[in-house]
């Protein structure tokens, strides 16, 4: 196996915990921990194609650092839903979760 | 030096297991947060390993520093349960499906993995840090200038979707 698949294959299974997390967990905050796991695995993936192919790997790491900062932003815009979310319903539980108009 | 890198590249990957693992089925969610923290962490580790230094100090200073510390906020606003835990059990059915849901798409992209083996540097080229300066500044300036726009707009509408008032309030 050559170093480029292993380090695919650890991204692949970031991808994976990040997917059963979002299914698996109740509460939105579990939920943001899950779909931080994959965005993890995206980075490490473009980190590693760009450092281990031909391909440049410049392009590599400026990819990977504008999905961290998708990445943060993301999180502080689910930081704020959560909070009006608590605010509005008292809890934070997705499958109780019935409307969501403003 | 080679073995040392695959020993190094199975501790790390152990890391990330266990902590991933963590963040998915801990039922309370600060230790859920300490096993994605773990896991940021050891990602970082692959990263040095590719001889991409600069990429696991970002890692560890936008994503341990900064994005598990919103999480952390988010966990204490917002009024958890006693001892921040989630509602436990679920039908068994429930539990295949979510394991079956997640891994379908896995091992989808793990079998085109296995048939194309990707062709891949024995050793990770290294990169200049003032390239990737270059980089930012010229063909990608127009992405660089967005990304803060979108940041700030994400900022301002954090802030003002938390400090909504109820209304009848």
């Amino acid at each position: 196996m050559t170093a480029l698949s292993m380090f695919q294959l650890v991204s692949l299974l970031l991808l994976g915990l990040g997917l059963l997390g979002v299914i698996w967990r109740r509460s939105l905050v579990g939920m943001l921990i899950s779909v931080e796991l994959m965005l993890n695995g995206a980075g490490l993936s473009i980190v590693a194609s760009g450092q281990l192919t031909a391909a440049s790997g410049t392009v590599g790491h400026a990819a990977a650092l504008f999905v961290m900062g998708l990445a943060a932003a993301e999180a502080a815009l689910v930081l704020a839903i959560i909070i009006v979310v608590a605010k509005r319903y008292g809890h934070i539980e997705s499958a109780r979760l019935r409307t969501l108009r403003g | 030096m080679e073995t040392l890198a695959y020993v190094a590249f199975g501790v790390y990957t152990t890391i990330i297991l266990f902590g991933g693992l963590l963040a998915v089925f801990s039922r309370n969610l600060v230790r859920a947060l300490v096993g994605l923290v773990l896991t940021l962490f050891g990602v970082a580790g692959c990263y040095l390993l590719m001889a991409a230094p600069f990429m696991a100090l970002m890692q560890i200073l936008i994503y341990v520093a900064a994005v598990s510390i919103m999480i952390f906020f988010a966990i204490m606003l917002t009024k958890p349960p006693v001892g921040a835990e989630e509602q436990p059990g679920r039908p068994w059915w429930v539990v295949v499906g979510c394991i079956v849901a997640a891994l379908a798409p896995t091992m989808l992209i793990a079998r085109v993995l296995h048939v194309q083996p990707l062709v891949s540097h024995e050793h990770p080229t290294e990169i200049v840090l003032m390239d990737l300066g270059q980089t930012f500044i010229e063909p990608y300036f127009l992405a660089f200038e967005l990304i803060s726009v979108i940041l700030t707009v994400a900022m301002a509408g954090a802030v003002l979707l938390a400090f909504e008032r109820r209304q009848g309030q």
